[in-house]
């Protein structure tokens, strides 16, 4: 088969973006919750994807409301995401009680992993998360893969030459991020839980507000690169908000401290 | 009910974020749909979002810290 280059290296740059943003959510999920979740998640959509793209082909990107798909996962992102960021900065700021049936729970999660254990129980939640994240990002390859590959019908290169240079390049990228993946997952196994939450609540926001904002039309500046900057902003917000909240936590603690040191001693003056 | 309760839970279990979240769609919603408000498409849209979850963290983490 003849191969289009340009398109090639088209599909396999657009689609690498796209596989890296499914496998960050897909190794976060893996790391903080389980892998058998986060996997499970990854195949069940992989598997929607290749029954949707199965059935409508090319005609995909005619059936598919991508922006509206965008939109309903980037709302679902931004919220978890924001349950997880508050969890974590509540905690950083030591504001987070440390005897709810939540915390036990994530206390021996901890505990588990710290022995180097792994819970195997599915969790809806990390399956959920690792679906909408592989079945969107997918969906976008595959869009790209038909955009691209049709576009470059000309005299020399038929559709299916486009299309299958596309899915070529596509391919290629996939296997290289997944490649890449596995290569981290092995240190990111040594980062403290709290912080490995708190870098997942500031992704799934990042991700959440990034896709939303497409879903309602928004052309972010720089395109993909903009998920950086968004990036920046709910870190750098993050670390006023633990910064504010820890210095109330030291005064509530400093006056209790006085209040309770005050007490024994009008006793003695009585 | 019990799915309703169900289903708030498993997505936000906070009320402060989802309402902030709901806002801000309801907004770029109208902007999107309102000629008038048509100047604030793009950039206006997108400080608003960014502000909407900046603002809802925010004002969820006051509210348990000081409520």
């Amino acid at each position: 088969m003849q191969l289009a280059w340009p398109v090639f290296v088209a599909a396999f740059l657009a689609s690498a973006v796209e596989f890296v943003e499914a496998f960050t959510i897909v190794l976060v999920v893996g790391i903080t919750i389980n892998w058998r979740s986060s996997l499970l998640g990854a195949l069940l959509a992989a598997a929607t994807l290749a029954l949707i793209v199965g059935t409508l082909g090319v005609a995909l990107v005619t059936y598919v409301p991508i922006g509206v798909l965008r939109l309903v996962v980037g709302i679902i992102l931004i919220l978890f995401g924001l349950k997880w960021l508050k969890k974590a900065i509540l905690r950083y700021s030591k504001h987070k009680a440390l005897h709810d049936e939540e915390a036990i729970y994530e206390e021996k999660v901890a505990e588990l992993r710290a022995r180097g254990e792994t819970i195997q129980q599915i969790d809806t939640f990390g399956t959920v998360l690792s679906y909408k994240a592989v079945l969107l990002e997918g969906l976008e390859v595959a869009f790209i893969v038909i955009t691209f590959g049709s576009s470059a019908m000309s005299n020399t290169c038929s559709s299916a030459c486009g299309i299958g240079s596309a899915t070529i390049g596509a391919a290629i990228a996939g296997v290289l991020v997944i490649l890449l993946g596995a290569l981290v997952r092995a240190p990111l196994t040594k980062v403290p839980e709290n912080t490995l939450k708190f870098v997942v609540g500031l992704m799934l926001t990042t991700f959440g507000t990034f896709w939303a904002g497409e879903g309602f039309g928004i052309a972010w500046p720089f395109s993909d690169a903009f998920l950086f900057v968004l990036l920046a902003i709910y870190l750098l917000s993050s670390f006023i908000l633990i910064a504010a909240l820890g210095q109330h936590k030291q005064r509530q603690l400093a006056t209790a401290s006085t209040e309770s040191i005050a007490i024994p001693q009008e006793e003695v003056h009585r | 009910m019990k799915v309703i309760k169900a289903v708030y839970n498993f997505l936000v279990g906070d009320m402060v974020i989802l309402i902030g979240v709901v806002i801000a769609i309801i907004l770029l919603a109208l902007i999107n749909t309102v000629g008038a408000l048509s100047p604030l498409r793009g950039t206006g849209e997108a400080i608003i979002l960014i502000a909407a979850v900046l603002i809802s963290l925010t004002v969820t983490l006051v509210r348990e810290v000081w409520g």
